[in-house]
């Protein structure tokens, strides 16, 4: 940390507050329209707090909706994806680090190629693959297509946090009795940890967040993430429901509070730590 | 029995990169056995080939009189501590020191019972609950060794284990290991670039250079009846005197001639066993404490003198060699004054240029 003024303190402080309150109003705004009742919306002056707070929004949302369909299924596909990307990615990333095979290092550049491509210009070749393959409009085909996009990045970044770890520690286990596979998860993935979370989380927001994929990919109601299935549902060409997507939007967002909350003290650690000391 | 052979060992990495040559090693049971060299000369290597963490090019290993050149290190009855110690980061003392019982099936009580037993025997006793990197350097070589002997091995491997720690305390383990291997009754293999350690420690001792076994011999073997002109150069502190010339006659005596020294070799001098010496291109080597200053029969012009207190190392100019000799500590020499002295030719090795090897070392001493 270096040493500050008083005036230079006060001027960081309120730059950064000014940012803060920036990103912060849509989110606050956000949750204040999703319990104004409806009538309330379009009133002159606008209020800012709720006159009559009320939970209707998220009553209808959740009884007269399909959501909870869209809610399981977005949670099927970010934990399945996230569970896929991760486990490939760790055991890829040890791979690229540690075993010497012909085109190793080729095949991790190709890696990062794979991740250059705007994933726009692959989207119809992969829904005519899914088509071909007879997995098109299931919750696993969006699987098996951001994982195509989630897991390059996670190759990339896990193998960073590999290479930091002493190959030592593996022959260490190894000798004290562990098969390889033991090795790797007594040992090396503990100290692979905070990249392992943080792969997570990146692929589990990736997943849940995706829209563009999802719209193209699936046109079957019952397998509609909630990214796509919520716009479907509360918009059309007459009207948009305001208030139950305020209220949608609010709820799609938990799991990332929730996410972030739990995993930020091991994001933060494992960066703050650097590399791992033998 | 479980002492350890290396047949014929030869590991490369990809085709020009030879780094252990041709290595025939036999290790008795219980012996301490130090394999010494030049950084890069293959010592890890052949330890990790030992351990099995690294595959022979080609060649046999056997440890306890049975084949392991296949077998996993898991399954090979040994331990291995590492130059980094490799402590596992996230695992506290007790459980550093328990993971080998574990992945062995152990079970529970007996495992207490044994990593109790590591603990008291090294002292751990007040750190078994700390982490890796609350320990000191010292320290956490010892949870290295506790890791090492908890469950009993058959043999020992250890890998620089010292060249970690400042000097005083690299003196003082060196001390406590050389009591714990005689404890244990163990066999234990170790590397080291330290010709102190493995002059200390050792039973005997395998110096290698560039992949190539030089000389296997106890210390005093080494010291006194170095195999060839790297040996001679590698071992003692400081190091040995060389020059190069020709083997003459003076006196009817065998005699080196060469760097403006003459120096003729009395009888017994093993140098008579070597057959067609006469006239051969050589090198002499003479050990410092072999060059007596004083009086004799050569005359030098000191150069530098460097007292460390119980002796003082001088170097000198004689003839167009630089010798350096040790004197006892307090004898008044100053750069630039001439001294007379003499050389213990009894001692003195004489090497062929033209491949290093020691001239009549089939002869003994
Ligand atoms: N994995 C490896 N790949 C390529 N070369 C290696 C590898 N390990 C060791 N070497 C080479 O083998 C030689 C011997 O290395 P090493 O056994 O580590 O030497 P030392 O332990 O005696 O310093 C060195 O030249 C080193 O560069
Ligand atoms: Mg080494």
């Amino acid at each position: 940390m270096t040493r500050r003024g008083p005036v230079a303190q006060a001027i960081y402080s309120l730059f950064a507050w000014t940012v803060v309150l920036i990103v912060a109003f849509p989110l606050v705004w956000m949750v204040l329209t999703s319990l104004k009742p409806q009538f309330e919306l379009f009133t002159i002056p606008p209020t800012i707090l709720p006159q009559e707070p009320t939970l209707e929004h998220y009553a209808r949302l959740l009884n007269e909706t399909p959501f909870p369909l869209y809610f399981r299924n977005s949670a099927l596909i970010a934990v399945g994806t996230t569970m896929l990307v991760v486990v490939v990615a760790t055991l890829g990333a040890h791979s690229l680090v540690r075993f010497a095979y012909p085109g190793r290092r080729w095949l991790a550049q190709m890696v990062l190629f794979t991740y250059l491509l705007p994933s726009v210009v692959l989207i119809i070749p992969l829904y005519l693959l899914m088509v071909w393959v007879g997995v098109a409009n299931t919750l696993f085909s969006l699987v098996i297509a951001y994982t195509t996009f989630a897991l390059p990045f996670a190759l990339w970044l896990l193998r960073s946090f590999m290479a930091a770890i002493p190959d030592e520690l593996e022959h260490a286990a190894l000798v004290d009795g562990a098969t390889r596979m033991e090795a790797f998860v007594d040992v090396i993935l503990p100290q692979a940890l905070p990249g392992v979370i943080s792969t997570a989380l990146f692929t589990f927001i990736l997943a849940w967040n995706e829209y563009l994929y999802a719209l193209v990919l699936v046109n079957r109601d019952d397998a509609r993430p909630l990214t796509t299935g919520v716009i479907n549902m509360l918009t059309s060409a007459f009207n948009i429901e305001w208030s139950l997507l305020m209220a949608a939007s609010v709820m799609m967002s938990v799991p990332l509070i929730v996410a972030f909350a739990f995993l930020q003290k091991h994001l933060t650690r494992g960066f703050g730590a650097g590399g791992v000391k033998g | 029995m479980a002492g350890v052979r290396l047949e014929k060992i030869h590991k490369s990495f990809g085709a020009d990169a030879v780094a252990v040559r041709a290595l025939d090693l036999e290790i008795a049971e219980r012996e301490f056995l130090s394999l010494l060299g030049p950084s890069g000369c293959g010592k890890t290597t052949t330890l990790r080939m030992l351990a099995g963490l690294e595959q022979p090019t080609s060649g046999r290993i056997f440890i306890g009189g049975r084949e392991v050149t296949e077998v996993a290190p898991g399954r090979r009855d040994i331990a291995m501590v590492f130059q980094s110690y490799a402590l596992y980061p996230h695992m506290t003392v007790g459980e550093n020191i328990a993971y080998p019982l574990k992945k062995r099936g152990v079970p529970s009580a007996e495992r207490k019972a044994m990593v109790a037993r590591t603990v008291d025997l090294l002292q751990l006793g007040p750190l078994v609950d700390r982490k890796p990197r609350q320990l000191s350097g010292g320290q956490q070589q010892r949870v290295a060794l506790g890791r090492a002997i908890v469950r009993d091995p058959a043999v020992f491997l250890l890998d620089e284990p010292l060249s970690n720690l400042d000097a005083k305390l690299r003196a003082h383990m060196r001390a406590e290991l050389i009591q714990l291997q005689k404890r244990l009754g163990k066999t234990m293999v170790y590397v080291t670039h330290d010709q102190l350690e493995a002059m200390t420690m050792s039973d005997r001792i395998a110096i290698m250079n560039k992949g190539e076994l030089q000389q296997l011999g106890t210390p005093d073997e080494i010291y006194r009846r170095p195999a060839n002109r790297f040996v001679a150069g590698f071992v003692g502190t400081p190091a040995m005197n060389f020059a190069t010339g020709r083997m003459t006659v003076a006196d009817g005596r065998p005699a080196f001639a060469g760097a403006g020294l003459t120096i003729p070799l009395p009888p017994g001098h093993p140098v008579e066993g070597e057959a067609g010496a006469g006239g051969r291109a050589v090198e002499i080597g003479i050990r410092p404490e072999d060059v007596v200053v004083g009086e004799g029969p050569f005359e030098g012009r000191i150069r530098v003198v460097e007292p460390t207190g119980h002796e003082t190392i001088v170097l000198f100019a004689a003839g167009e060699a630089d010798l350096v000799t040790r004197v006892p500590g307090g004898i008044a020499l100053k750069a630039g004054e001439a001294v007379r002295f003499r050389v213990r030719a009894e001692n003195a090795h004489l090497f062929d240029q033209a491949d290093g090897r020691r001239l009549g070392a089939a002869a003994g001493h």
